[in-house]
């Protein structure tokens, strides 16, 4: 019996782990995406808590903007021992919540799941699930062993990808 | 990393001690009721710890976010737990969760934020408008986050001036957030004549 830790991804921060006794967590993502990728073979996975579609100047923490923290998530997740082709990716959040943005763009939440699939796209790894737009805020939760959940403001917990063990 | 003085920070926090004062008044003639003011607290977090600084990420809350127009790009946040915010539907006179309570609570988002707002432009000088007021219920998490990402872009630190106010005799207390965008700041401190 390996001993795991719930560990938290909060915004901009990405985390990856092997150990299937982990949970990789994301608490509240609004116009947020909670982006996992996972090799199930493996047992290996990261969650990255993306704020924004581009990064525009400065540098800033790694996992805030989609188009720099989805080639670092995937060299994370390889570095610790995943296969790149047995990536699978599982997206979590974009809400629109509120029309905020005074530039009068369109809402963030669509911008940030376009922006981390384009992301993806160039990285080839395929997205088998997602649970994006919409009005709610959501919590993911992603376990290296393969299973990612999902759980809406109010709703029952959902399940985006089968664990490989029960 | 943008960080603030200590009499930076002071300052804000007086400023937000008055403003909420205001909201305080406001709200207290509104219910009749007295109402009691916390000491305001500033945070100035990286973005991570920002949302948890303000409380438990998957509390059910109703928020009542008003962007700001004019002088200082920010956004004004009431904070409701949902059954504090049955609880000030009733005593409007509303029954809770319909769109008659969502309606009561985004006036008092109004009326309180212009109280606040006016007060802080009073002793700025900033000359800083409401826009209309947008109702949720959902996740702490998600909604603070969401109201930081929309001035995230080229900041990587939160200020929160948070203040609670707390109706007297009843379960009931919101906490007023002013989530002011990096340029907004420093436009207060130099109106305040503490800037860097």
């Amino acid at each position: 019996m390996t001993i795991g830790a719930e560990i938290a991804v909060r915004m901009g921060e990405i985390a990856v782990s092997g150990n299937p006794a982990d949970v990789l967590v994301s608490l509240g993502l609004g116009s947020c995406i909670g982006l996992a990728v996972v090799d199930q073979r493996h047992g290996i996975a990261g969650l990255a808590h993306i704020m924004l579609p581009e990064a525009l100047a400065g540098d800033g923490p790694i996992g805030k903007f989609a188009d720099r923290a989805v080639p670092e998530l995937v060299e994370r997740t390889t570095a610790l021992g995943a296969s790149r082709p047995m990536l699978k990716a599982v997206l979590v959040g974009g809400a629109q919540m509120f029309a905020l943005d005074s530039s009068g763009a369109l809402d963030i939440g669509a911008r940030n799941d376009t922006a981390v699939r384009e992301a993806l796209r160039k990285e080839r790894i395929t997205v088998v699930a997602a649970e994006t737009g919409g009005a709610k805020g959501r919590t993911i939760r992603v376990v290296p062993g393969g299973a990612v959940l999902s759980k809406e403001a109010g709703g029952a917990e959902i399940v985006l990808m089968q664990g490989v063990r029960a | 990393m943008s960080t603030f003085t200590t009499m930076q920070l002071d300052a804000l926090r007086e400023l937000a001690n008055i403003g909420s004062g205001t909201a305080g008044t406001a709200l207290s003639q509104m219910l009749g009721r007295s109402v009691d003011i916390s000491v305001p607290n500033a945070f100035v977090l990286p973005l991570g710890q920002a949302v948890e600084a303000v409380g438990p990420p998957e509390q059910e809350v109703t928020g009542v976010a008003i962007p700001l127009a004019g002088d200082m790009d920010a956004v004004v946040l009431l904070v409701f737990p949902v059954e504090d915010a049955a609880t000030l539907a009733g005593m409007l006179g509303v029954e809770a969760g319909t769109e008659d309570a969502v309606s009561a609570l985004s006036e008092i988002g109004n009326i309180l934020s212009a109280s606040y707002i006016g007060s802080l432009g009073a002793m700025t000088g900033l000359e800083l408008d409401l826009t209309p007021p947008q109702t949720v219920t959902d996740m702490l998490a998600a909604i603070v986050a969401t109201v930081l990402a929309s001035r995230a872009a080229g900041t990587d630190t939160a200020l929160i001036l948070d203040s609670e106010l707390r109706v007297e005799g009843e379960q009931c207390s919101l906490s007023f957030l002013l989530l002011p965008e990096a340029g907004g700041v420093r436009e207060i401190l130099s109106r305040m004549g503490v800037e860097a």
